[in-house]
């Protein structure tokens, strides 16, 4: 049976890790609340700018105007991945979720693809996995601006532009729900079309003000970039999501050990009152 | 007509009105219901929408119009109704952003003289739709 002293030292112990799970928990629900708003209020303006844009490109006429974000190629078999993963660990599943779809997607498309890792906890796995790493670049732990983009944009350029690469996805974590980020990837370039609408509904006629060569590119730059934006406020909201469940988790945990520990000691103590006492009056008697 | 006016913040705006105007790089146009397919760009300035016979302004900066079968969306960077434009804030907004414009270059970033050139655009727009409100409201009730 384990002595009153060890007992005592594995409970405060448990104590220590039960606060600083609570402390982190606390954190993240904070930064969680001002994550969600950010990620929550962009979403109707992405969803209402990939409409429209959607509208566009299809009432407009494709051989008078042939912009390089909507052409789909197959020149090279390439295509750039950009991965949006944490800085920061204790975030639950999270990290391995976004690696096994990763690898997943590495066994699928071997050696035909460029990495992106953005976030300091997958970069070495991703490393490691591959040789065509062209560029790492920290997450940030605080909420995603807007300037955040632009140096990765202009990778994008260089090498989609230049067409180096057929196309440019993003594997990010699609924030559901509090219990529920999936880990998700998307096409950032060329631009899809939605299958229904591509097909049907010859849609309607537009009149462009001024000409649409001159309205079209600044349209989908910024469908493009605000998408982009939007995946990493996506990823941000997950991440504070999965580390506050961790915490709540792991400080439920080091409760309820503490209990058993508590229960453990106090028998323990009792049991060694007991018997001195029954040492004393033995003594006693013996004495007597 | 329908008009929603969305910016990454929030949903501005999503009701029926009977028209509006709007700055475009072509000048001023205005939008009443059964206006053809449309699609233009917006530039900073005032956007004036009209319901059930009242004018209400709003300070716009730059973004997309669309007009779909009476549907007239709007995605703008930033769009605030005159009745909430705060003239304190804006007056203190512009006079920090001309404070960083009158710096020599050397001693402020290109980045930050781009957002304080912004800045300064946006509180001068702001102030003029803000003004523009209360003239309005001074003008006799028309009989």
């Amino acid at each position: 049976m384990a002595t009153v002293i060890s007992l005592k030292r594995r409970m405060k112990a448990a104590q220590n890790v039960s606060k600083t799970t609570k402390a982190m928990q606390m954190i993240s629900a904070s930064k969680l609340k001002k994550a969600q708003y950010a990620a929550l209020s962009t979403r109707p303006y992405v969803q209402e700018l990939d409409l429209m844009t959607k509208n566009i490109i299809n009432a407009i006429d494709k051989i008078s105007f042939n912009h390089p974000y909507l052409k789909s190629r197959k020149t090279t078999g390439k295509t750039l991945l950009i991965i949006l993963a944490p800085d920061k660990g204790l975030c639950g599943g999270l990290v391995s979720n976004l690696l096994r779809e990763q690898i997943a997607y590495h066994k699928k498309n071997p050696d035909n693809s460029f990495y992106i890792p953005i976030g300091k906890k997958i970069e070495g796995y991703v490393a490691r996995l591959s040789k065509d790493v062209i560029a790492t670049f920290r997450f940030g732990v605080t909420n995603p601006t807007f300037d955040v983009i632009a140096p990765i944009m202009k990778i994008i350029d260089e090498y989609y532009l230049g067409g180096k690469v057929d196309g440019v996805k993003v594997l990010f974590t699609d924030f559901r729900s509090f219990f529920s980020q999936i880990p998700t990837i998307a096409t950032l370039l060329p631009i899809e079309l939605p299958v229904e609408v591509a097909k049907g509904k010859q849609s309607c006629f537009y009149v462009f003000e001024p000409e649409a060569s001159e309205i079209l590119p600044d349209l989908l730059r910024h469908h493009v970039e605000m998408t982009f934006y939007h995946f990493f406020l996506e990823s941000f909201v997950s991440e504070q999501a999965g580390r506050m469940i961790a915490m709540q988790n792991a400080t439920t945990n080091a409760n309820d050990i503490i209990e058993d520990l508590r229960l453990e000691y106090n028998k323990t103590r009792q049991a060694k009152i007991t018997s001195e006492l029954l040492d004393i009056t033995g003594a006693a008697i013996a004495a007597a | 007509m329908h008009l929603d006016v969305i910016t990454p913040d929030k949903k501005v705006l999503s009701e029926e009105i009977d028209g509006l105007s709007v700055n475009t790089p072509n000048g001023h146009i205005g939008i009443l219901p059964n206006h053809v397919h449309l699609v233009t760009k917006v530039i900073p300035g005032e956007m004036i929408i009209k319901i059930k016979g009242k004018e209400r302004y709003y300070a716009i900066t730059g973004g997309f119009l669309e007009v779909n079968e009476n549907k007239v969306t709007i995605l703008a960077d930033y769009a605030v109704q005159s009745e909430q434009i705060e003239v304190e804030k804006a007056l203190e907004a512009k006079k920090r952003a001309e404070e960083i414009l009158k710096k020599t270059k050397e001693k402020v970033s290109d980045r930050d003289f781009a957002l304080a050139q912004a800045e300064l655009r946006r509180a001068v727009m702001e102030l003029r739709v803000a003004n523009r409100r209360r003239r309005v409201r001074s003008l006799p009730p028309q009989g």
